[in-house]
Order: structure tokens, then C-alpha cells, then sequence
């Protein structure tokens, strides 16, 4: 298994991906994220000039790169610090066995 | 409103057996109702193509596949499947039509699932939009003058009649008017009561937030909340002129005990309710506050948490300096370390004898608003009476709390603002408790301040606040954290 399977997994299993979801979430709509990428999305779709509304799909793939970079920094470091956690208390529990 | 998919979907919806496997999909990949379900979601919950969980990842709903974003319109396109669905959300794409698509049956199935997914899932899905009823419809088009909120507008300060020495009451119903956050949610109408209408306190501070905001500049008489308070404080009920500072404990308590009556709080899963009230009072004025004895022969701690919503404050700290002492020297005074010998000395539970002590208080958790109450009022030996204490304390405009909380807050790694922003001043004027007069100082709109005393509201300005004497200082937390 590789590495990063593998981490996915631990997440799942300690309930981590979700405690990790909820934290980002929360921290992003705090901080004022969504909002922004919302208005970012309604800047596109606005200032599209095709006569065609664009497909949810394009709005993705044209604001992801924008959403991406407008994510604190702090908000990218308590990620980080909570992985951590999770993944140590995951190897010192050994929650895989049970599972 | 009434949405309906795309045709592709209306033809996917006459077989009822797609409907029931949509439901179950939704129920166990997007929602995760049951611990059973969670198990069959982390074992394939992942693109049968990549293997990776994501981007993006989709279900079909045609046959058993599970893909990213990119896969997943791989697999639709090869295979000719029209219909997936996201797992993060549970919104439905249909690949013939190459977009989202949303239909009103499929929303109320998911609505039917998301009911029963837990709290955090819920919180999730909470942002849906707003349908006004007819009621709220024929407001809006009826009710048109608009209001327009400069930050010279003066709504929110209203002029509260003396009714015969009620200053005390009239300046702390000025300060709770202008509390941020209790105005919030009282505006918004959170507050749904199921006691027996008419000796609610909460309604009538609800119907008064009401009054206060509607633009109206008659003084108020608050007849009515005095009979309420008076009917669950009866200390209160008589005309003699009251500590404000106590009329402001029994109101907070009074409203605390009402919130659990009016709207008593869920049962947690155990069956026992749970410790941390939910009301709105204990949201917003109710910390915690951390009494550390250490034993000075053994060193053993004994660690006690208390809720506090008032901190009391003695008004004659020691500056080292020699200048006017400030708020923060009486915090300080009140955080010290205090040792406890001769008389005062404490059971020690490991020595099992009474040993010399030291005792200290922190503060464990910050309440949003933090008001002091500087004790001015002593009793006296010399003159065997209460006497006032007219000692100027400085207080500033911005206080940071970090200093007074516990050690084990400071040295989180994400460090915590704990900054406050002054709201509220409660002023004694006058010699002695039992007479003189109280006005308050209350924040408008940020940057402005206006004097109420009783209904003579006048323009004040932060200068006149910070140089007043000060009774009762109101803050109000900077950034609220998550809970």
C-alpha cells in the first residue's frame, strides 16, 4: 500500500477525516473564505461573455486556481498541526487492527 | 418553488427502484446517518480507476462505480450513464446534459436523510435558502419604508423614564441594549418561548430589543420589567435605590433561570442534560474561572473551575510605580498569588492536616462579554458603615486578556486573540450606596458614544468615557472562537 493510501485510510477509520473536514470548514467560513470564493464565483459568472452560462464543471476548473491561493496561511498550518495529531494518536492506538 | 431536473432525470425517477437506491446512496456515501453505514463508506469511498478519495468524488447511479471528477465523466461517457451523483453534497450531474441539476423530489429525499445525520453533517447542510412564508411575502410588500443606518443614525438609543429611583435598573438595561451579541440574536428572534406568555422575562427584553431598534425617540417607562423582576427577585421590590451591580446579577440570573423554563434545553444522549447551559446569557456573559490551592508542604495542586459572569474587582491595588492604578493592576491584583497562612490555612487532602497554602485564580475561559465590577462600595471599620471608594482607575478602551488566563490556553500552538473592546461604563454619582445616581456610557455604531441618563440621551466622546470614574465596565470580545 502506498503511503498516501495508507494515510487516507488511517483517516477514515479514527473518524480523522471527518474531525479534519469540520475544522477546515469551520476555519474557512470563519475567516471569511467562502464567502470570497463565492463572490469570486458570481464576479465569473457575471463577467462570462460567452452566450452560453457556463457548466458547474467550468466554474470549477476557472476558480479553483484563485480559491486555492486565497486559503490562510493559518488555516493551512492548524490543518497540518491536527493531521499530525491524528496520525500519532492513529500509531500509538493502532486503530487499523480493529478494523 | 417547485424545480424539476432534466428530462434524463424524470425518466431515471418513473422506475420507483432508482429512487429507493438514490436514497440509500445519499443516506450511506453522502450523509453517513449510522456507524453501520460508515463502514461500507470508508471501504469504497474511493475511484475505482485512481483509488484515490478524490477529488470530487462521485457515484453512479446507474451501476456500482465510484470515481473523481475526472473518472467519474470517463466512466459516464464510455459506458453511456448519464446520471452521478457527488458525494460531498448529494447534488446530481447528468452527463447528457453536461451540468448539475436540481429537482425538487430529490431535495425533499435528501432533506428526508439529512434530518437523521448528526450534528456536525447538519450544521453542513443548514445553509439552505430562504422561502419566505405569505406572512413574511405580504411584509415585504407592504412594510417598504426603508431605513437607512448611517453611522450618524441615532436608532438604538432610546430614553428610559425614571419611575422613582429605578436609575440602577435604566443603566443596565442601557448597557444589555447595546450589547453586540445579545442584540444580534434577540433581532434575529432566536428566541422561541414555550412558557406561559406574559411573565416571560426573556420576551419582555425581546419586545423591548423591539422597541429600542424601531426608530422610535420617545422615552420608555419600563414598568413592565420592573414588575417582572420584582416578581422573581422580590429582594428588589421596593422604591429605595438599588446597586446596580445587584440588579445586574439577579437580572442575568433571573433570564438564565427563565431560558432553561421557556426553552429547556435537549436531553443529551445519556439522559442527563448537559453541563454547559445553552442559553443565550450563559453563552455571553458565563466563563469559567480557575482556582489553583497548592499545598506549600507537599506541592499537591487541588484545581477547582467555577463559572463566573462578573468579575469583581477591589479598587485599592498596589502600583508598584506609585501611579493611578488601572484596570489591568486590579486584574492582576485579582490573578495574584495569594498565600494563605494562620488562620487562613487550607485542608491539604494529601497531608491530611490544615497546611500553609497558596491560593490563585485564573481565568479558564474567557466569556464574549467580560464586566467588571469595581468594588467601590467597602465596608468600613472607622466609621462602621459602607463607605465609597471614589479611587480613579484607568481602563482602556482595548483590553487584552491574555495575561489573566490559564497557563494551559497560553501555550497552545495557535495562539488565541484575546482582545476586548470596551462597550458599556456604569457610573455612580453620588457619596454613598443609598443615594446618588447612576448613568451609563454605551457604544453606538462603533465610534460612538452617548451618555443615557435616564431619558436624557446625549452625545458623549471616548475621551469623557475613559476619564469618567467607573462602577461597572462592560467588554466585548474581539474575535469569538469556535465552540
Amino acid at each position: 500500500m502506498s503511503s498516501e493510501s495508507k494515510i487516507s485510510l488511517h483517516l477514515d477509520v479514527n473518524n480523522g477525516m471527518d474531525r479534519v473536514t469540520e475544522l477546515v470548514q469551520t476555519r474557512l467560513i470563519e475567516c471569511g473564505w467562502r464567502d470570497q470564493v463565492r463572490l469570486a464565483c458570481r464576479k465569473a459568472l457575471t463577467e462570462n461573455n460567452d452566450k452560453k452560462v457556463p457548466t458547474v464543471d467550468e466554474l470549477i476548473a476557472a476558480v479553483t486556481p484563485k480559491a486555492r491561493g486565497m486559503v490562510p496561511d493559518s488555516v493551512k498550518k492548524e490543518l497540518l498541526h491536527e493531521l499530525e495529531l491524528i496520525l500519532v494518536n492513529v500509531d500509538r492506538a493502532g486503530y487499523a487492527k480493529h478494523f | 418553488m417547485s424545480l424539476v431536473g432534466c428530462s434524463h432525470l424524470q425518466l431515471y425517477k418513473k422506475n420507483p427502484k432508482n429512487k429507493e437506491s438514490f436514497k440509500w446512496i445519499h443516506a450511506v456515501f453522502v450523509v453517513g446517518i449510522s456507524n453501520k453505514c460508515r463502514k461500507t463508506r470508508i471501504c469504497n469511498s474511493y475511484c475505482r480507476v485512481c483509488k484515490k478519495r478524490g477529488p470530487y468524488l462521485h457515484a453512479c447511479l446507474e451501476c456500482v462505480f465510484f470515481g473523481c471528477m475526472k473518472h467519474i465523466r470517463e466512466h459516464a461517457k464510455t459506458h453511456k450513464h448519464t446520471l452521478t451523483m457527488d458525494l460531498i453534497y448529494g447534488q446530481i450531474h447528468c452527463n447528457l446534459c453536461g451540468d448539475y441539476i436540481y429537482d425538487s423530489d430529490m431535495e425533499n429525499i435528501m432533506k428526508e436523510n439529512k434530518m437523521q445525520s448528526g450534528t456536525f453533517r447538519k450544521r453542513l447542510f443548514e445553509s439552505t435558502s430562504w422561502y419566505p412564508t405569505q406572512e413574511e411575502r405580504s411584509h415585504l410588500t407592504s412594510k417598504t419604508k426603508k431605513i437607512c443606518i448611517t453611522p450618524e443614525s441615532t436608532i438604538g438609543l432610546r430614553g428610559l423614564i425614571n419611575l422613582g429611583a429605578t436609575c440602577f435598573m435604566n443603566c443596565i438595561v442601557q448597557a444589555l441594549m447595546h450589547t453586540p451579541l445579545l442584540r444580534d440574536y434577540f433581532l434575529t428572534e432566536c428566541h422561541k418561548c414555550k412558557g406561559k406568555p406574559e411573565t416571560c422575562i426573556v420576551c419582555e427584553i425581546s419586545e423591548l430589543f423591539q422597541e429600542f431598534y424601531r426608530g422610535a425617540t420617545v422615552p420608555l417607562a419600563l414598568d413592565h420589567l420592573l414588575h417582572l423582576i420584582w416578581m422573581h427577585a422580590k429582594y428588589l421590590a421596593d422604591y429605595k435605590q438599588h446597586d446596580a451591580h445587584e440588579f445586574l446579577v439577579a437580572t442575568l440570573d433571573v433570564l438564565h433561570h427563565h431560558y432553561l423554563e421557556s426553552m429547556p434545553p435537549p436531553k443529551s444522549s445519556n439522559g442527563n442534560v448537559d453541563e454547559k447551559c445553552p442559553c443565550i446569557i450563559d453563552k455571553i456573559f458565563t466563563g469559567g474561572l480557575q482556582k489553583d490551592v497548592v499545598c506549600q508542604i507537599c506541592n499537591g495542586v487541588s484545581t477547582t473551575v467555577d463559572p463566573i459572569s462578573n468579575f469583581s474587582l477591589d479598587v485599592s491595588p498596589i502600583t508598584s510605580d506609585g501611579e493611578q492604578p488601572s484596570l489591568i493592576d486590579c486584574l492582576e491584583h485579582y490573578t495574584r498569588v495569594e498565600l494563605l497562612d494562620d488562620d487562613d490555612k487550607i485542608m491539604c487532602s494529601k497531608c491530611q492536616s490544615l497546611q500553609t497554602s497558596t491560593l490563585q485564580q485564573t481565568i479558564k475561559t474567557l466569556p464574549i462579554v467580560a464586566s467588571f465590577h469595581l468594588k467601590r462600595f467597602q465596608y468600613s471599620e472607622k466609621v462602621e458603615k459602607i463607605e465609597k471608594i471614589s479611587t480613579s482607575i484607568t481602563f482602556p478602551e482595548m483590553l487584552d486578556m491574555t495575561p489573566f488566563i490559564g497557563r494551559a490556553k497560553k501555550e497552545s500552538p495557535f495562539p488565541s486573540d484575546n482582545r476586548y473592546t470596551l462597550f458599556a461604563v456604569i457610573n455612580h454619582l453620588g457619596n454613598s450606596m443609598n443615594e446618588g445616581h447612576y448613568i451609563a456610557y454605551v457604544r453606538q455604531q462603533q465610534d460612538f458614544w452617548y451618555k443615557c441618563d435616564d431619558h436624557v440621551i446625549t452625545r458623549a466622546n471616548l475621551e469623557e468615557v475613559l476619564n469618567s470614574e467607573g462602577y461597572l465596565l462592560f467588554y466585548h470580545k474581539h474575535v469569538l472562537s469556535y465552540e
